[in-house]
C-alpha cells in the first residue's frame, strides 16, 4: 500500500513571466550601458576600466552589457553557510529559504519593564540569545546598534557579543573597511584561520550601494575585502520609490537592478567566483510623512519581482521582512505574517529584518519569538502535503463508515505530526482554560516566553582560548580605531 | 513482577494493543491476579499517559490508542474481577442529548473516563432524557454525563436533569454536562454537579465527583 505514485503538492507563486523577467535585465543593461554608475574608489574605477569600461565626462562609469552578463555568469549559484563550530547551517540556493536578524536598531524594547530605551551593547547579547534558541532562525545579526561602546567599534563589539552569544552564523555590517578588516580577523580566529573561515564561512558580510547609480569609497572597498578573503557578501541597494529611484514600481526595479548588476561586476572583476548574495531593495517613501517603509505590500512586489529575476539569474538573493509600527502590536504581528509568507513563497534565500520594529528603528526580543512562531507556520504552509494512496485514505474511510470517528485510528496516530502544524504559543485552548490561565493575549504569551529564554537558555560558549584571542583583538581595535574617520 | 508490570505499563503508554494482550496472559499465566495487573500495570501506565497529555508531550490519537489498550487489557481481566472490583472507580453513563447527533467529544470523554477506569455505559448519540432515566434505574451509575454540541440542544440538559428529578432519582447519581458550546455557568445553572471544558478537564471533574 505504501509504495507506488506518490507525488507533493506544494504551494508555487511566481510574479513575472520569463518575458518580463528579460525585459527588466534588459532595460538594467541599457542603465549600465548608456547611463553608468559612480564609482566613488580610484581602485574601482581603474579596475572597471581595465576590462572596457569607460568614464564619461560627468564621471560616470559606463559598463557594457556583454561585462554585465559575463559577471553575472561567474557568481557561484549556491553557498554553504556554516556555523561557528564549522557545521552546515544554510544552502542559500535555488529556493532554499533562511531567516534572521537585521543590524543596527537604535532603541530596543526592555522586555520586563515593557519600556523602550537607547539600544546598548547588553541588548545585542540578549537578541542573540533568544535568537540561539529560536529553531526557526538560522542566522544572527546584532538587531541592536550599541550606544554605550565607542562609535569606532560598535560593529566590532557587536560581533564579538554575537560570537559569545551564538552558535548561529552571523550576518554584519561595518562602518568601513578597517573595522570590517577586524571582524574578518575575529571570524577566523573562531573557525580556526583565513583558509578555513575561506572554506566554512561563518560570517556574512552586509553592504550596500548608494542609490541612485553611486557606489560610494566605503561599499567598493567591502566589496574588494570580501571578495579577497572569500567572505559572502550581501550587497544590496536600497531604493526609495519617489525619492532615491523613480516613484513607479518598474522604474524602481530597473535602477536598483542596474545597480545590483554593477556592484555584482566590481565584486566578480575583483576575483571571479567569489561568493555574494544579491537582490535589490526598492520601497517606498510615505508621501506624508517621508518615511521608508518596511511593510507595504508595494514592497512585497518588487521584492517578488527581484526574486524571479535572480532566479533566473541563478544567484543567491537576499529578502527583507519587517514592520512599520513602533510596538509589537496587531500591525506588528500583520505585518510581519504577512511579509514572511511571501518571502517564503518567493524563495528567497536569505531573509533578514526578522523582528524588525518602527521603520528600522526600533527592537524587540520579544519580536524574534513571536517571528520564530511565524516562520513555522510559514514553514508549514509552503511544506504543502504529498498524496498517495495511503494517504488518500480511501481504506481508512471505508473502515471508519458513517457517523464514526477517526480520533483512535492508527492511521490517525501515524500520519499526524507530519500532517498537522503544532503551534506553540498561538492560542488553541478552549475558553474556559484560556480564562484559568489568566486571559492573556499572543503578545503577553510571546513577551513571557522571552523572559523564560533569557532566564534560561545557555548558549554553548566558546572556548576560554578562543574568546581571550577575539578580546585582544576588540582591546587592539578599541586603541588602533580611536582616532579614526571612516569615509562612506 | 515488577518488571513485567512496568513493560505493561510501558505498553499502554505506547498504545501497542497486542503487546499488552501478551504481557497480561503471561502475567496470569505466571500467577499473577487481575487486580494486581491493574494496580501495577494498566493503571500507572494511563497514569503516566494522563500527565503527559497535560504537559503537551501526548496527542490525542496517542492517549486514545494509549486507552484503547487498556480496554483491551480490560477485556481480559474484567471476567476475572469481582462485580466490587470492577466497578469500584465508578460507573458513567454518557450520552449525546437528544437532537444532537455529534459523537467525536463525547466518544473522546468516553474513552478517557476509561482509561481512567470507570466503567462506561454508552448511549450513544440522539438519547432522549428519559432513555437516561431507563439507563440510571438499570445500571445504577455514579455519574450521569450528558454532551452537546448544538447551542439549540443544550436546553436538553435541563430537561434531563428535570426527568430524573421527577423519576425520583435524581440524588443517587452526579451529573456532569460539556461540549464545545457548554460553559461552566450553563451546567451550574441546569442544576448539574460536574463540568469539564475539554475530555482530560471532564475525567478531572468525574474523580473529584467520586471524592477522588
Amino acid at each position: 500500500m505504501n509504495t507506488g505514485f506518490r507525488s507533493q503538492v506544494v504551494p508555487e507563486y511566481r510574479l513575472l513571466t520569463e518575458s518580463q523577467i528579460h525585459e527588466f535585465h534588459r532595460a538594467a543593461l541599457e542603465v549600465n550601458e548608456k547611463i553608468g554608475m559612480r564609482i566613488g574608489c580610484d581602485e574601482g574605477i581603474a579596475l572597471l576600466k581595465e576590462h572596457g569600461c569607460t568614464m564619461t565626462d560627468n564621471n560616470m562609469v559606463l559598463i557594457p552589457s556583454y561585462l554585465v552578463e559575463e559577471c553575472l555568469r561567474s557568481v557561484p549559484s549556491g553557498i554553504d553557510i556554516y556555523n561557528r563550530k564549522g557545521e552546515p547551517a544554510m544552502r542559500l540556493e535555488g529556493r532554499n529559504i533562511y531567516f534572521g536578524m537585521g543590524t543596527d536598531l537604535h532603541n530596543t524594547y526592555d522586555v520586563y519593564t515593557g519600556e523602550m530605551h537607547r539600544s546598548v551593547l547588553q541588548d545585542v547579547a540578549n537578541a542573540s540569545r533568544v535568537a540561539d534558541s529560536c529553531r526557526n532562525i538560522d542566522f544572527v545579526a546584532s538587531f541592536a546598534l550599541p550606544h554605550d561602546v565607542p562609535t569606532n567599534t560598535m560593529y566590532i563589539e557587536c560581533a564579538k557579543t554575537m560570537f559569545q552569544n551564538t552558535v548561529k552564523p552571523i550576518f554584519t555590517t561595518a562602518a568601513g573597511l578597517e573595522d570590517l578588516q577586524i571582524i574578518v580577523e575575529m571570524a577566523e580566529t573562531v573557525v580556526g584561520g583565513a583558509e578555513a573561515l575561506r572554506r566554512w564561512p561563518c560570517l556574512i558580510h552586509y553592504s550596500e550601494p548608494t542609490p541612485p547609480l553611486v557606489h560610494s569609497y566605503g561599499a567598493v572597498r567591502k566589496l574588494f575585502l570580501c571578495a579577497d578573503k572569500g567572505v559572502p557578501i550581501t550587497y544590496v541597494p536600497s531604493d526609495v520609490l519617489g525619492g532615491s529611484a523613480p516613484v513607479t514600481l518598474a522604474g524602481g526595479i530597473v535602477q536598483a537592478l542596474a545597480e545590483a548588476q554593477s556592484g555584482i561586476v566590481l565584486h566578480q572583476l575583483r576575483r571571479k567566483g567569489s561568493p555574494i548574495i544579491s537582490g535589490f531593495c526598492v520601497a517606498p517613501m510615505d508621501m506624508r510623512t517621508a518615511v521608508f517603509c518596511y511593510g507595504p505590500p508595494e514592497y512585497r512586489l518588487t521584492i517578488s519581482a527581484f526574486c524571479d529575476i535572480f532566479h533566473w539569474y541563478g544567484i543567491p538573493m537576499w529578502s527583507t521582512v519587517g514592520s512599520d509600527s513602533f510596538v509589537m502590536d496587531q500591525q506588528a504581528g500583520m505585518e510581519h505574517a504577512i511579509c514572511t509568507l511571501m518571502a517564503a513563497l518567493d524563495g528567497a534565500n536569505l531573509i533578514h529584518d526578522v523582528g524588525y520594529l518602527g521603520q528600522g528603528l526600533v527592537g524587540d526580543p520579544a519580536m524574534l519569538v513571536m517571528c520564530d512562531e511565524i516562520i513555522s507556520y510559514v514553514k508549514r504552509f509552503v511544506r504543502g502535503f504529498d498524496m498517495s494512496r495511503e494517504l488518500m485514505a480511501i481504506d481508512v474511510i471505508q473502515k471508519v463508515g458513517a457517523a464514526g470517528s477517526y480520533l483512535a485510528e492508527e492511521h490517525t496516530r501515524k500520519y499526524f505530526k507530519q500532517e498537522l502544524w503544532q503551534p506553540s504559543l498561538i492560542n488553541r485552548d478552549d475558553l474556559e482554560v484560556w480564562k484559568q490561565k489568566g486571559r492573556l493575549t499572543y503578545g503577553q504569551r510571546v513577551v513571557q516566553k522571552t523572559i523564560q529564554i533569557l532566564e534560561n537558555h545557555r548558549p554553548e560558549e566558546l572556548r576560554p582560548e578562543i574568546n581571550e584571542k577575539i578580546e585582544e583583538i576588540a582591546k587592539r581595535a578599541e586603541k588602533g580605531l580611536a582616532a579614526l574617520h571612516f569615509v562612506a | 513482577m515488577p518488571e513485567l508490570n512496568s513493560s505493561l505499563a510501558n505498553a499502554v503508554v505506547e498504545g501497542d494493543i497486542d503487546v499488552a494482550k501478551k504481557l497480561i496472559n503471561q502475567a496470569l499465566a505466571e500467577g499473577a491476579t487481575a487486580q494486581g495487573i491493574i494496580d501495577k500495570g494498566l493503571t500507572p501506565g494511563m497514569d503516566c499517559v494522563g500527565q503527559r497529555f497535560k504537559e503537551g508531550e501526548m496527542f490525542i490519537p496517542e492517549v486514545l490508542l494509549s486507552a484503547r489498550t487498556m480496554q483491551a487489557g480490560m477485556e481480559i481481566l474484567r471476567p476475572l474481577l469481582t462485580e466490587k472490583q470492577a466497578t469500584a472507580a465508578g460507573t458513567v453513563v454518557i450520552g449525546t442529548v437528544e437532537g444532537d447527533i455529534h459523537t467525536i467529544g463525547k466518544d473522546l470523554v468516553s474513552i478517557m473516563m476509561e482509561g481512567a477506569g470507570f466503567k462506561v455505559i454508552d448511549l450513544g448519540i440522539d438519547v432522549k432524557p428519559q432513555r437516561f432515566v431507563e439507563a440510571v434505574r438499570e445500571h445504577k451509575p455514579d455519574i450521569v454525563a450528558m454532551s452537546a454540541m448544538l447551542t439549540t440542544t443544550m436546553p436538553k440538559f435541563a430537561e434531563t436533569v428535570n426527568a430524573l428529578k421527577e423519576a425520583g432519582i435524581r440524588d443517587r447519581v452526579k451529573i456532569m454536562a460539556g461540549g464545545a458550546p457548554v460553559s461552566r455557568d450553563f451546567v451550574a445553572k441546569v442544576g448539574a454537579d460536574g463540568y469539564g471544558s475539554n475530555a482530560t478537564a471532564a475525567v478531572d471533574s468525574a474523580k473529584s465527583l467520586m471524592g477522588r
